[in-house]
């Protein structure tokens, strides 16, 4: 095998990782930043995606309606979630509402962990349906392919919104300046619900990528929360494109060191650079 | 003062830790049974999981630092003690304080970079999240000395000679060697509190700035109190692996231990000295009672974590305290009598 070649498909394979953890650090800077919130219930939201895609899929038949559904569905938790549990923890503030926060998606989590896990105990995944590519001798996996495509075409998406509509406009003033937002009409409040919705989808979306290529259980959700923290704070936490590109180099990383060093190596560096971010950086995060 | 005070007078107060203690200590005469070992492991953990949240409330209580690594500090007591004690071939009696410095440095470490970085609560929770799955990480990985995830066998913590000389099985030594424990940790608690320590950590909780300004070294208060808590912490690793006379990496798991210890700490009632203990033997007994129902366990803990953050911050302590005082009017009956 030649060794050239097995660092391209590992960079492959690694920056399909790696968008993926993007996607997840972009859901959870985006409700921490707008709202003040860390939702550690982040990656059951990405695992109910991929349990109700596996399921739409055997009842639609095609990936196409059942991807679209799982997400629509998960966006609408996540609006049930904004409307009940975060109104309560917005009504109070600053480290009071943070404390809250961690508390409140913590329980969240464990509530619905325990309740998946009564229905579905076993391990899901979700096969893009793309057959593997050759270049000049260059295996490209297909579910790389589709997780790259995908995800592309959702930063493409989120750029578009955050920089050229009103909406995205709005989130992005409540982010600089609250007060200044309310003055302009702008309701902060509102504005968390749309950003909680856009967190729950995104993260939908990026657990169905994620399932492309690994198995997931329920127990995973955990750890996809876990990855999207860590690529959130190294981004900077209330920096989308810091997220983008923090997810990006990590996924890149974790690849690399766990195919030469070892898997629980490379979980190691993960947690490695996120301490040594927080304790060199941590003026950065509010 | 506060809450925990109000029903004091001062007899209560002092009264407080030997009467707990007393009625601990006779529990196992009417419970214990060695033909029925279930029912005193119960106990055990109760008592085990009462001293991690009494230590808990320490540092997250008193100086505002949440740390979501109680897992992996109770594990690195409980791993420092075993392979130690292995490694050098003595008692893991002696190679405790091994095990429980081990976490009592990390956890000061923590506190002491978190103070200097001017870390808030939420990135103090972040960064022992980060080292909680880290660790166990580690001792998953770490194979050729942890054993991996099967983990291995630990059981030098028992006391046969007394055990045989008096004529009990290991679940009692053990239960009156973790109550000794709690004791300790309770009479260090109300020291902490009525000293210059439980002054200075107030202060530091209520206005940090204000607090350095009137000239309370900050970074030393929190190392301080980071450390205490740790090292308790990892003193009680080791006993609680006594217990199953077990060392595995799953034991000391965030959704095993922190999400108990978290929830015991709020229902009992944080910053009060006995909210662990009443925290611990209702948590305990609703997971023993919900065993039954399996996986539903999990769910119901979720709930409870929700609500109680949401609508009983204050918990079961507290609460009965404001009862007694406010309803029974106690509160202005012992001030008469003190004031007399």
């Amino acid at each position: 095998m030649d060794t050239g070649i097995q660092m391209i498909e590992l960079l492959v394979d690694g920056i399909s990782r790696g968008l993926v953890f993007a996607l997840l650090g972009v859901g959870i800077t985006v409700v921490f930043g707008l709202g003040g919130v860390l939702n550690l219930a982040l990656g059951v939201f990405s695992v109910i995606a991929i349990i109700l895609g596996v399921e739409l899929l055997g009842l639609t038949g095609t990936l196409f309606a059942a991807i679209p559904i799982a997400v629509l569905a998960v966006a609408l938790l996540g609006l049930a979630v904004d409307r009940s549990l975060l109104s309560l923890v917005y009504r109070s503030e600053g480290d009071e509402r943070i404390l809250l926060g961690i508390f409140t998606t913590l329980g969240l989590a464990t509530f619905l962990d325990g309740l998946l896990f009564i229905t579905y105990p076993s391990s899901y995944s979700l096969s893009s349906g793309i057959s593997s590519l050759s270049v000049a001798g260059i295996q490209i996996r297909g579910s790389s392919i589709a997780v790259i495509g995908v995800a592309v075409a959702v930063f493409a998406v989120l750029y578009y919104f955050f920089s050229r509509t009103y909406l995205g406009g709005a989130m992005r003033t409540v982010l600089q300046d609250e007060t200044g937002a309310i003055l302009c009409g702008i309701s902060p409040r509102r504005m968390r619900t749309y950003v909680f919705l856009l967190s729950t989808s995104i993260a939908g979306i990026a657990g169905i990528l994620y399932s492309f290529t690994f198995e997931v259980s329920v127990a995973t959700g955990f750890e996809l929360t876990i990855y999207a923290i860590i690529v959130s704070i190294v981004g900077g936490v209330t920096s989308v494109l810091g997220a983008a590109i923090a997810g990006l180099l990590l996924g890149i990383v974790v690849t690399f060191t766990s195919a030469f060093v070892g898997a629980y190596i490379s979980e190691i560096v993960l947690f490695g650079v996120a301490i040594a971010v927080l304790i060199v950086r941590p003026e950065q995060i509010k | 003062m506060s809450a925990q005070h109000t029903l004091s007078g001062l007899s209560w107060d002092r009264l407080r830790i030997p009467v707990v203690v007393a009625v601990l200590a006779v529990l196992p005469v009417f419970f214990f049974n060695p033909s029925y070992t279930y029912i005193s492991r119960l106990f055990i953990l109760a008592l085990v999981f009462a001293t991690l949240a009494l230590a808990l409330n320490i540092v997250f209580g008193h100086t505002d630092q949440l740390f979501l690594f109680v897992g992996a500090l109770t594990g690195l007591g409980a791993y420092g003690t075993a392979l130690t004690a292995d490694a050098l071939g003595v008692s893991p009696w002696l190679t405790m304080l091994i095990g429980a410095t081990l976490a009592g440095v990390l956890g000061g470490l923590v506190c002491y970079v978190a103070a200097r970085r001017r870390f808030t609560v939420i990135l103090i929770a972040i960064l022992t999240l980060a080292l909680q799955l880290a660790i166990i990480e580690t001792f998953v990985g770490a194979r050729d000395i942890t054993a991996g995830s099967t983990g291995f066998r630990f059981s030098g913590l028992g006391l046969e000679p007394l055990q045989n000389a008096l004529g009990v099985y290991d679940h009692v030594v053990l239960y009156y060697v973790v109550l000794a424990l709690l004791t300790g940790v309770m009479v260090l608690y109300h020291y902490i509190q009525h000293s210059k320590y439980g002054m200075a950590f107030d202060a530091i909780r209520q206005d940090e700035i204000a607090a350095e300004a009137i000239g309370v070294n900050v970074v030393r208060y929190k190392t301080l109190a980071g450390f205490t808590s740790a090292f308790i912490i990892g003193l009680v690793g080791p006993l609680y692996a006594q217990l199953d006379s077990l060392v595995l990496p799953a034991m000391f798991e965030f959704s095993v231990i922190d999400v108990l210890v978290l929830i015991i700490l709020i229902v009992g009632g944080i910053r009060t000295m006995l909210g662990p203990i009443v925290g611990a033997a209702v948590i305990v007994y609703i997971n023993e009672e919900l065993q039954a129902f399996g996986q539903w366990r999990t769910v119901v803990f979720g709930f409870l974590l929700i609500v109680l953050f949401l609508y009983f911050r204050s918990g079961i302590v507290p609460f009965l305290d404001d009862v007694l005082n406010e309803r029974l009017g106690l509160k202005s009956t012992i001030k008469s009598i003190v004031t007399d």
